[in-house]
Formats: structure tokens, C-alpha cells, sequence
């Protein structure tokens, strides 16, 4: 696999009331051609600014202090381009050198497109939903009239809307929120995007309409090539998509590896943490893992590991020091002093044996079935 | 199993809306008991009702037909002052959105006490309780002079947890009450919840959309579908052995933390016009002790025996 798109020492930062808010704090990361890669954190850990940045949708009063993204998947239409953040040998475009909008259409859609959180929002009431899928294809791929007509009924046919031909003349409120979040993936697909970003796609839907877009969006990854980023806080869909998972507390990816080895084998901290919380692995009338305290406030320097004031068992060095990347496997690493081999070893909660044994029966289950 | 008191009990509960053509019953016949010291949970997905039966039990909502009774007492329809007020004493709700939830424009010590206020109590004893209700949620005493602004979602949270705590109450309803905060935070309340109805002795009614938090909290689950409720049972045994084929298709939705299981996982999908109810009328029958599921014959000897089976 080869790379797609490349994040190198991204600051972000934001003004509010004349105080900077040091929203990304020098974040690395690689996005393969063709992966599913899911992001985790808390609301205000950055993965909705981190991703807003490969699009050109950051607010007003935002704006990258230092780094670079590098987008890889121009191919040969990088011959013909001429505009902002070109590397001099051709390779890539820098994302975080674009200055005007204009540069910004030839990356926002066609190449990169995003899913919005909430499909009751999303959409406009005014115009059909065909209306709505065909206008992508005309500004994005040039087709007009009939050709524009059939493909959008394949598209939606796609999506898995059944009848295609009545719901292109439907407008949004006369569809469940299921259906109106598959019209705004078949917008995305209309595009014909390298990258799908979709942030908190399912979190506005029914558990049951969750499992189903899940499985949609698998589907289509399949069919159209896509490299899907996903942005949740809910470990359980992230289980279900991904491949790959990184995850972000306080502007910085903390911890990212393959999806089995942050499930079965964690080792910063605070996916520790994040992963006892759920409630599936709770006793019933026992307590219930909690992460006590809130996230830093960013307004300030943070020194150190960013999670240390919060980990009962965080060491002397996390409050002087902010640990480096410790590489695990290939294609695991982690941000934390515990892995150094001046460290104590520490054991991780209890209820993530639970995790790894559910793993470990669930395999041995599955290669049983075969034999 | 001992005798246990009720607390509440609804039996054949309509909660209609509308008029002719635009008649909606958003609730059908529903029934249950909710004992004293559980935590009962209802799940079902947006629009099933299940928010309409916790507003119809607090009176936000007027009942269409049936009855609720409360320690034995019919709470629907027209009651007296005093009884409505000993009524707001006893039962209170918890609200799913902290943020919207909260006046924006009161300080913290007013939204607290605000249903204590114009009862006849003096002012010190509405402070001295509203100070007691803070501390049982966790927060400091000199939060009492800000505004709901300045608060993170789950102190938020808390906040309205104090709020419906400083009345003494016996029975609180609680709609939704973590899936609007971060995960992190969602431990936090649901330990507080617990803990509140050790040191208390409070009943919940728990109303949740997602059975992962319902298996962690709830003694007891009913799953409702459109308004009606399809199966009610002890959490162990209907994660055990669901019977209703709605139930299932929910169970086999819910992520589990495990990608292994996930990836190889085969979504069951509840398809209503399985059942042939126009010719075969179902009925709310006792499958096991405390089991209790909406079948008709056919589907009740078939449930009967697969139960036997696992068994």
C-alpha cells in the first residue's frame, strides 16, 4: 500500500477573546491509500479540527501555525496543476500552504469529501434529493441532463434506496433519518473522492440504522476504492469499521495501530482508560471504570504528557518531560514514558483482559468453524 | 422470588395524539410494575414511545386510557393540589441534554432550588438542602454562585441530578441521561446514578436507546417497538434468550468493543409483517418467571420450546 495522505508536525491554533488556543499540537500522521482509519478521543481532543484541515473548513479564526499535509493521490493530474503548495518534485500537494478558496476546489469534493454528522441539518429542504445528488455530479464530473439522471438512479440504487426513480422527486422530510444520512453518502460518492471523511456519521442514528450505514459504508469502500476516515468517540463502531485506529487526546495523537492491536494489546494510559469505561464491560452493581478530572485546557502550555494529571498512576517524568513515540510493532506506536525501559512495568486494568479474551475466543471460535 | 413492593404500576396505558385523520396513538397498551429499589429500563428506538410513557407517568403528558398507579394510587386524570404537589415531591426526572436543560440565565444555587421555592419552607432549610443535594452529586459549595456556562457536560449533568435530588424524591425518571456527554464522562454519571440509588433508595425508570448502558444499569429491561411493548424480562435472562424477533435484531446491533467478533458479526433485521396478527391475535403472555412476552399461539409454542432448548 502506498501512502495517501501525509501529516507532518501539524500546529493548529485558534484566537478566542485575544487568548490562543493551541488546538493540534504537532501532530504526525499517515493515511494509506485504501484503508479504513478510524480517529478516537473526547470532544475537544482535535479530531473534528484535524480533519476539517484536509478539507479547507477551518474557521475564521483558526489557522496552521506550522506543519505540513501532504496529499498524494493527484496522480497525473498533478501534471496540469498549477497552484498553491506544489512540491518541487512533483509528488505531493501541500493541503496546509492553500491561502484562497480557489485552491481549495480542485481538493474539496473531488478529492476529499466529507460526511457530516447530522443528516437532519445537512441537507436542503427546498430542493429534491435528486435535485441534490445531481448537482454534485454536474459541478464535479461535468454531466448534464439525461446521463446526469441515470447515474444519480445508480448511485442511489447504491446506496441501497429502494424504488430510485420516486425518491429522486422526494424531498429530505419525507425520509427517516436512515435514509436521509444514505442520500448525503450518495452525495459524498457523487464526487468520486479518493477520501471519504465522515465525522460521526452514525451518532444521530438508531442503533439498528447504525449497524445497517455501517455495513453500507464497508460496501462502498469495497466498490469505489475509497480511503475512509473516520471520526467517533464510540469504541464499538470503531471495532466494527476499522482498520486502523488512532487515538487523539489534547491536539495529539497519543496511541495509533492496527484495530487489534489498540483492542487486545493497548499501551498508553489513556485508551486503557477510555476502553474500561465502557459500560459492555462492566459488572452490573459493581463501579464502573471512570477517568476522573477533564481535559487540559489548551489555552495553556501543556507540559509534559498531556494525560498525566489525570492518571493516578502517571509517573515523575510525564509532568516535566512529553514522552516521544515508542514503536511497539511496525505498525504500533505510543506516546508514553511506560514504554521506556527506564519504566516500571505497570499491569493494565482488569476489565481489558476481558477484551483480549473475547478477542482470543472469538478467534480460536472462528478458526474451529473452519477446520 | 420474595414478594416485593410496587412502586408503580401502569396497566393498559394509551397516549394518543391528535384528532381524526391526524390520530396518532403513541403508546398502546401498555403494562408494567416497577418495584421498589430497581432500576427499570425501557429501550426502543426514536419514535417507539418510550419517552411518551415517562412523561405520561410525571403528567407532562395526559394519559388517553388506563391507569398508572403510584404506591397503589391512581395518579392519572384530575387530582387535587396537594396530591399534584406530594406527587412532584415524589417523582422527579433527569433530563437527556444538560446543555439545553439548564437556564442559562440562573445561577446554580436557583436552578436547584427552584422546585423548592414558594412551598412555605424557610430560606434557611431550602439552603441547607440545596447544599446537601450538591454535595451528593460531587460538586463543590461555591459552584452555588455561577451560572451553567461555566460548567463542563457532565458537571452539567450533575447539576440536573441536584436538581431533581433536593425534593426527596422516591422515583426519578431518567430520560436519556448520558448519551448527550463524551464517553469518558458517561462512566462518571452512571457510577453517580448507582451510588445515589444505594445511599437514597431510589427506584429508576432508566429510557435509553442503547442496551449496552441498559445491560450495565437496569434490573429489569421492556423493549418497545411503535408504541407497544414486546417483551419485558429480567436484563440476565432476555440477553440470554431473547424471544421477540424485534429484541434480537436490537441485540445483535449493539458494537461490541471487539473486532474480531464485529467483523464476522451478521446483523439480524426485524421485518414487523412476519407476524400474521390479523388472523391470530397476540397476546402479553407470561413465558418463565418475569418473562413476559407479545405473541400470539403460534409464536408462543415456538418461543416455549426454543427456551426449553438453550436451557
Amino acid at each position: 500500500m502506498s501512502k495517501i495522505l501525509s501529516v507532518r508536525n501539524l500546529h493548529v491554533c485558534f484566537t478566542l477573546r485575544g487568548r490562543e488556543l493551541h488546538a493540534l499540537r504537532g501532530v504526525d500522521l499517515d493515511v494509506e491509500d485504501g484503508e479504513s482509519l478510524a480517529i478516537v478521543g473526547e470532544s475537544g481532543s482535535g479530531k473534528s479540527v484535524l480533519n476539517k484541515n484536509f478539507i479547507g473548513l477551518l474557521d475564521q479564526n483558526g489557522r496552521v501555525t506550522d506543519g505540513e499535509i501532504r496529499y498524494y493521490g493527484m496522480g497525473d493530474k498533478l501534471r496540469h496543476y498549477q497552484g498553491a503548495g506544489m512540491d518541487e518534485n512533483g509528488n505531493y500537494i501541500d493541503l496546509a500552504a492553500f491561502k484562497k478558496n480557489e485552491d481549495w476546489l480542485r481538493i474539496r469534493g473531488s478529492e476529499i469529501c466529507m460526511i457530516p454528522q447530522d443528516p437532519m441539518t445537512s441537507l436542503n429542504p427546498l430542493k429534491s434529493i435528486g435535485w441534490q445528488i445531481s448537482e454534485a455530479l454536474m459541478l464535479h464530473r461535468g454531466m448534464k441532463g439525461k446521463m446526469a439522471y441515470e447515474e444519480t438512479i445508480r448511485i442511489l440504487e447504491d446506496v441501497r434506496i429502494d424504488d430510485p426513480r420516486r425518491r429522486f422527486r422526494q424531498y429530505p422530510h419525507e425520509l427517516s433519518g436512515g435514509m436521509r444520512q444514505r442520500v448525503v453518502i450518495a452525495i459524498a460518492i457523487a464526487c468520486n473522492p479518493r477520501i471519504l471523511i465522515c465525522d460521526e456519521p452514525t451518532t444521530a442514528l438508531d442503533v439498528t440504522i447504525q449497524a445497517q450505514v455501517l455495513h453500507l459504508l464497508r460496501e462502498l469502500k469495497e466498490k469505489y476504492r475509497l480511503t475512509i476516515i473516520f471520526i467517533t468517540h464510540d469504541l464499538g463502531v470503531v471495532a466494527n469499521i476499522a482498520d486502523r485506529v488512532a487515538v487523539m487526546y489534547a491536539g495529539d495523537i497519543i496511541e495509533i495501530g492496527l484495530v487489534e492491536e489498540i483492542f487486545y494489546d493497548p499501551r498508553h494510559p489513556y485508551t486503557w482508560a477510555l476502553l474500561s469505561s465502557l459500560p459492555q464491560l462492566g459488572h452490573r452493581g459493581e463501579e464502573l471504570y471512570a477517568i476522573q478530572g477533564t481535559p487540559p485546557n489548551l489555552f495553556q502550555q501543556v507540559t509534559g504528557d498531556a494525560f498525566a494529571p489525570r492518571n493516578p498512576q502517571a509517573l515523575v517524568i510525564d509532568s516535566l518531560q512529553a514522552p516521544p513515540y515508542f514503536e511497539i510493532s511496525p505498525t504500533h506506536r505510543a506516546k508514553t514514558w511506560l514504554l521506556d525501559e527506564r519504566a516500571p512495568s505497570l499491569t493494565p486494568p482488569e476489565a481489558l483482559r476481558k477484551v483480549r479474551d473475547l478477542g482470543k475466543a472469538t478467534k480460536g471460535g472462528a478458526e474451529d468453524g473452519r477446520a | 422470588m420474595e414478594e416485593r413492593e410496587v412502586i408503580l404500576s401502569v396497566r393498559g396505558l394509551y397516549v394518543r395524539f391528535g384528532h381524526g385523520r391526524n390520530r396518532f396513538e403513541a403508546v398502546k397498551n401498555a403494562s408494567f410494575d416497577i418495584y421498589r429499589g430497581e432500576t427499570f429500563g425501557i429501550v426502543g428506538e426514536s419514535g417507539s414511545g418510550k419517552t411518551t410513557i415517562g412523561r405520561a407517568i410525571i403528567r407532562v403528558y395526559p394519559a388517553s386510557a388506563g391507569s398508572i398507579r403510584f404506591h397503589g394510587e391512581e395518579i392519572t386524570g384530575r387530582l387535587p393540589k396537594e396530591k399534584r404537589r406530594a406527587l412532584t415531591n415524589q417523582i422527579q426526572m433527569i433530563f437527556q441534554d444538560p446543555m439545553a436543560s439548564l437556564n442559562e440565565r440562573a445561577k446554580i444555587d436557583y436552578i436547584v432550588s427552584e422546585g423548592l421555592q414558594g412551598r412555605g419552607i424557610p430560606p434557611e432549610e431550602i439552603r441547607e438542602r440545596v447544599g446537601r443535594a450538591m454535595r451528593d452529586v460531587g460538586l463543590l459549595p461555591e459552584f452555588a454562585s455561577r451560572f451553567p456556562h461555566e460548567f463542563s457536560g457532565g458537571q452539567r449533568q450533575r447539576i440536573g441530578i441536584a436538581r431533581a435530588l433536593v425534593m426527596n424524591p422516591e422515583f426519578i425518571i431518567a430520560d436519556e441521561p448520558i448519551s448527550a456527554l463524551d464517553v469518558s464522562i458517561r462512566a462518571q454519571v452512571l457510577n453517580l446514578m448507582s451510588q445515589l440509588q444505594k445511599e437514597h433508595g431510589l427506584t429508576y425508570l432508566f429510557i435509553s436507546h442503547d442496551l449496552s448502558v441498559m445491560r450495565f444499569i437496569c434490573d429489569r429491561i421492556a423493549v418497545i417497538h411503535k408504541g407497544t411493548i414486546v417483551e419485558m424480562a429480567e436484563t440476565e435472562a432476555l440477553f440470554a434468550h431473547p424471544l421477540h424477533p424485534y429484541t434480537r435484531a436490537l441485540l445483535s446491533a449493539i458494537p461490541q468493543p471487539n473486532p474480531e467478533a464485529e467483523k464476522h458479526k451478521t446483523l439480524e433485521v426485524y421485518d414487523p409483517t412476519q407476524h400474521h396478527y390479523e388472523i391470530n391475535v397476540p397476546g402479553w403472555n407470561e413465558v418463565e418467571k418475569g418473562h413476559w412476552l407479545r405473541a400470539n399461539q403460534e409464536e408462543l409454542e415456538k418461543a416455549l420450546a426454543a427456551l426449553h432448548e438453550t436451557k
